[in-house]
């Protein structure tokens, strides 16, 4: 096997774990990431608490598994929206042409031109966010989904494009396919490998989003853990020198990044 | 050529240090606001930092002591105030001048007060004197006379010129000249403010050395708390006013000599449920917390040994009232202060109709009790205590939700909407008088907060409550005033229309450099005597910039 | 909504006075109908957080901001550029390995976290945004070069046996240059955001700060006119650098 190969199943198999113990981060710490240990606060790991609790006396591990979770399986979900969505409106820009081509992209030139975090901060400002934790994940991965297609936009609408001026489209058509069969029988399966890479793709780039954001304090609420969440901590310098174990979720974090990375490189999807 | 070059590089090198190590000993003190000063006009500051910087630059005819908690002269040599409360004569000093040198009378006295209690003002400050409908009328039959006369008494009169800053009625720089110690020198938004001593600043100390000592004063606009502390560390900041508790430990584990804890302070977290018969909550909900029993259960059932414990890392204690005990005229030593009971709490329930079974309370209709509290988001020790209170109350099988918000979403809810169930936010004092909080009180008022603005009072003890209030309000006796508002604090005590939860410690760093700093619990805790401290360059700070 | 209404010492009359300064907004639209019309005048309104002009902000924050982002984006086309050049010119796999992994392990980093680092380690800020952008930059150009040095037309200058030096940067440079410009544009409109976070943790007083507080205070004001602000630059910053495309064809 080459080596790319062998990173690439390596990743593989790490991303799966990780997912795994996300989402069955019930059995792997009898805690729940909410109970509170006051008698020991900030403490450091023991045979109790393997990776120590944080200022409220919480389990690391537990928050760590459940904030897993909330990370690792939100974010494909966002990912999958923003593809859909590029999917669709880059399918129909390749296909049809004409003017519906040059208003989609028009429009796909001007959302990347905003600066992704500013628009989403906007556009959670405009909404209050009372609900609870849970509905507030949810909403801010939807979000993140419905803005993030513009970047994948562009290369559906190539693939479509040239898919329109390909040779077997054409006898497609003129063997008089309708343009329903046509869509299913003929540019789904093509287009399918190129939306499946900008699904993938955009994966990491919501997690690393969702980081930042609620590092910023303005992603998933209290007392839902996250990665973002979880790396707050980190803004106190002198509790991680005291417990190095708090950066486990950022080890983790740039861990499944990379293990993404390998598998299938961002640029490669873009070309 | 080379040589020339590096010996011209080594001499100005040479000079730029000279002039840092110079600079330096020009003797100036350098501290962090916490955000934006949003105004420099004394009459409409509200927030801390336009606050801070108008305590320094801001001249007063009395000023509060803030160690003694005692009033002393300002720029008003003496006072007396008329029998029936309603007149107040001030004898001010005479032959002083403002920072840039126009001479202060009894006219700037004038000035400053019908600009303050200017009705387009909106001056929270002026407000404050708003005892009764009709104007106030300021006579100056003299340079060094001034006479204030109010439509009705006002309570605690002479504490709250504490707080007005006199203006000048006639110099060209307008709210830019000043009475205090300093003045503004400059300005740059989102950086910092510039004080510069005042050279006409008529206080001088014992031997007659005029005030104050250090010639300027750099306040640094600096929002992360995390960066302010490195700083500090690093000898760039000479005091923190604030300090988190966890910073506190870390730093005071360092180096316990720069730590100062000035006591308990004046501030409370309070918690309150939504009475106000407005709010579109289910009957059911509003049955709940209508029920003086539920209030108290829940009351007992939070632990806040607890909460002083593991929020504040032991640097606060537990709160009772609205009244902080380092507030010595005002706290009422002789309220109740029940220790943590779950059962206690369980035991009320049931005599108010709730049942306990299954680790789930119902209420009488077999409903579950559940609801949602709201707080501010970005206050992490409030966001921490929520979720201690959560864990409290599901041991008596209420389920307790968090949900925090920004500032306007908070205050939409809370004045317009009244769409809650409950509140935990901070209850700052600044004054020390309960009666700058009758908009709190009163049933009438708009931060009467668990139902504002009623027409009638909704309950007797909140009819009651209206009374006390009104009767502290118009009389002068001080031990009649205390005497009845320690009656308001029992009924609250009873009824807990707010849940009192902790009074935070006041937690300052001083550095060594600094000379003569005594912290206190009153604002602004470590620099009330910014005009007596001195600058001693440390050895080892001189290489620090 | 104003936190100044929480203030107990104020009478009913100056509470009146606060609420009308802030008028509710109908709909969203005729909303934003109003506030292009008044943007269109040079007019952007007032911070309703701040009580001051935004047109003010933005003066005296944007320079700061401005000073950064470039100076970040300066450092990291410098550092992408020559990384991914010598890559090509070493032709051997040591160097593009190293480059690929280093960048790999930087891109993993979110952004809030390059902040901290830097504020731990007292960097100024345009080098966190240097280092939040430099990983990206560096992989697409990579591949573009690549790219590039494998068309034909390349493969053909180096059978005639075109040195390396004169291969990258009179053949493969030009042919890269189109898609590279357009990567200038995606650059700054990543630089600008990456300066939101970066700026709130490391408290440095631009624009980035400003949208930060702004959506924590609900500033809707102020939120739109720094987003069409960052908006116009990219787009700016676009157009100038496909007009050079053009000119220099």
């Amino acid at each position: 096997m080459s080596g790319k190969t062998i990173l690439r199943t390596l990743s593989g198999s790490i991303l799966c774990a990780v997912v795994a113990a996300g989402l069955l981060a019930g059995s792997l710490t009898h805690y729940s990431y909410d109970r509170q240990f006051r008698e020991a606060p900030n403490a450091t790991p023991s045979a109790l608490h393997p990776l120590g609790t944080d200022s409220l006396g919480r389990d690391l591990l537990a928050r760590l598994a459940y904030g897993t979770r909330v990370s690792l399986v939100l974010a494909p979900a966002a990912a999958l929206l923003a593809t859909l969505i590029a999917g669709l409106f880059g399918g129909i820009a390749g296909l049809a042409g004409g003017w519906s081509e040059k208003l989609i992209l028009s429009a796909a030139d001007l959302s990347m031109a905003l600066p992704l975090l500013f628009v989403l901060i906007a556009l959670r400002a405009l909404l209050p966010l009372d609900v609870s934790p849970l509905i507030s994940v949810v909403a801010t991965f939807v979000t993140l989904g419905a803005l993030g297609w513009p970047a994948s936009l562009r290369v559906v609408w190539a693939a479509a494009r040239n898919l329109r001026n390909s040779d077997f489209l054409l006898l497609a058509r003129a063997s008089g396919c309708t343009p329903a069969r046509i869509l299913l029988r003929h540019v789904m399966p093509n287009l399918r490998p190129v939306l499946f890479a900008q699904f993938w793709v955009s994966i990491p780039l919501f997690v690393l989003t969702e980081a930042t954001l609620s590092m910023l304090g303005l992603g998933v609420m209290e007392p839902l853990p996250s990665w973002g969440n979880l790396l707050k901590g980190l803004e106190d310098f002198s509790a991680v020198r005291a417990n190095p174990w708090m950066l486990s979720p950022l080890v983790l974090l740039v861990g499944v990044v990379v293990c993404f990375q390998l598998i299938l490189p961002a640029e490669e999807a873009l070309t | 050529m080379k040589v020339r070059f590096t010996r011209t590089l080594a001499c100005f090198l040479f000079l730029l240090s000279a002039l840092a190590v110079y600079a330096q000993s020009g003797s100036e003190l350098r501290f962090c606001l916490h955000g934006e000063p949003k105004t420099f006009d004394p009459a409409l500051v509200d927030d801390e930092a336009s606050e801070n910087v108008r305590y320094m630059t801001g001249g007063v005819l009395i000023r509060l002591n803030r160690q003694t908690q005692a009033l002393e002269p300002g720029l008003a040599t003496s006072w007396q105030i008329s029998k029936d409360g309603h007149k107040i004569t001030f004898h001010l000093r005479k032959g002083l001048s403002f920072s840039d040198g126009t001479p202060f009378t009894s006219e700037d006295v004038a000035y400053t007060m019908r600009r303050l209690m200017d009705p387009q003002m909106h001056s929270s400050t002026g407000d404050a004197f708003r005892s009764g409908e009709g104007a106030v009328d300021v006579q100056t039959p003299a340079p060094e006379l001034v006479v204030i006369t109010f439509p009705a008494p006002v309570a605690g009169l002479e504490r709250l010129f504490d707080q007005v800053a006199i203006v000048s009625a006639h110099s060209p720089k307008k709210e830019m000249a000043v009475l205090g110690p300093y003045s503004v020198a400059e300005y740059k938004s989102g950086a910092y403010v510039l004080l510069q001593r005042n050279p006409n600043y008529w206080k001088h100390d014992a031997q007659g050395r005029s005030l104050p000592y250090i010639e300027s004063v750099r306040l640094d606009i600096q929002r992360n708390r995390e960066i302010e502390l490195m700083r500090f560390r690093r000898g760039e900041l000479h005091l923190i006013n604030r300090l988190d508790a966890e910073q506190f430990d870390h730093l005071q584990h360092d180096d316990p000599a720069v730590t100062r804890n000035a006591g308990t302070g004046l501030d409370a977290e309070e918690f309150w449920f939504n009475q106000s018969p407005a709010a579109p909550l289910p009957e059911f909900k509003k049955e709940w917390f209508r029920t003086m029993e539920f209030r108290r259960a829940v009351s007992l059932a939070i632990n806040r040994e607890d909460l002083c414990r593991i929020v504040f890392a032991g640097h606060a204690k537990p709160a009772y009232g609205p009244v902080s005990p380092s507030n010595q005229f005002w706290f009422n030593a002789a309220l109740p202060a029940p220790k943590h009971d779950p059962q206690g709490a369980l035991r009320l329930l049931t005599q108010a109709g709730f049942r306990y079974e299954k680790n789930v309370l119902k209420d009488h209709a077999g409903n579950p009790v559940e609801f949602t509290v709201v707080t501010n988001s970005g206050n992490v020790a409030r966001e921490k205590m929520a979720t201690m209170i959560q864990q409290d109350l599901s041991q008596i099988g209420i389920k307790m939700n968090v949900v925090t918000l920004d500032f306007p979403s908070l205050i939409e809810r809370m004045t317009r909407t009244f769409d809650y169930d409950a509140f935990l936010l901070g209850l700052v004092n600044t004054d020390l008088d309960p009666n700058s909080q009758m908009t709190v009180w009163l049933s009438s008022g708009e931060n009467h907060q668990w139902n504002p603005s009623q027409k009638t009072p909704a309950t007797a003890w909140e009819a009651e409550i209206d009374k006390l209030m009104q009767e502290q309000a118009s009389t002068l006796n001080e031990r009649q005033r205390k005497a009845q508002f320690d009656r308001v604090q029992q009924i609250v005590a009873e009824q807990q229309p707010f849940l009192y939860l902790v009074n935070k410690d006041v937690l300052t760093a001083v550095s060594p450099a600094v000379v003569g700093a005594a912290p206190v619990v009153l604002n602004p805790q470590a620099f009330w005597n910014v005009e007596t401290l001195q600058v001693k360059p440390l050895p080892e700070m001189g290489a620090n910039r | 909504m104003d936190e100044r209404e929480l203030d107990p010492r104020l009478s009913s009359a100056s509470r009146e006075a606060i609420r009308k300064e802030h008028r509710l907004q109908s709909g969203l639209i005729s909303y934003y109908g109003t506030y292009l019309t008044r943007a269109a005048q040079g007019n952007f309104g007032r911070s309703e957080w701040l009580e001051r002009p935004i047109a003010g902000l933005l003066k005296e924050r944007f320079p700061l901001t401005l000073r950064s982002v470039v100076l970040g984006l300066l450092t990291a086309w410098a550092a992408a550029l020559f990384l991914s050049l010598a890559a090509l010119y070493s032709r051997g796999w040591f160097l593009d390995l190293t480059g690929t992994l280093f960048s790999g392990l930087l891109i993993a980093l979110p952004g809030a976290v390059v902040a901290l680092l830097a504020m731990y380690f007292r960097a100024p800020v345009f080098v966190a945004i240097g280092v939040v952008t430099f990983p990206k930059l560096f992989r697409y150009l990579r591949n573009l070069l690549l790219h590039a040095y494998e068309q034909p037309y390349v493969l053909a200058a180096r059978a005639r046996g075109v040195g390396q030096a004169r291969l990258l940067l009179r053949h493969v440079l030009p042919l890269a240059a189109p898609p590279v410009a357009a990567l200038l544009g995606v650059s700054i409109s990543m630089a600008f955001g990456a300066a939101i976070p970066i700026e709130a943790l490391c408290d440095s007083p631009g624009i980035g700060q400003l949208a930060w507080l702004a959506a924590l205070n609900r500033d809707l004001p102020l939120i739109v006119t720094l987003t069409l602000l960052v908006t116009l630059v990219t787009v700016a910053a676009n157009s100038a650098a496909d007009l050079l495309h053009q000119r220099a064809q």
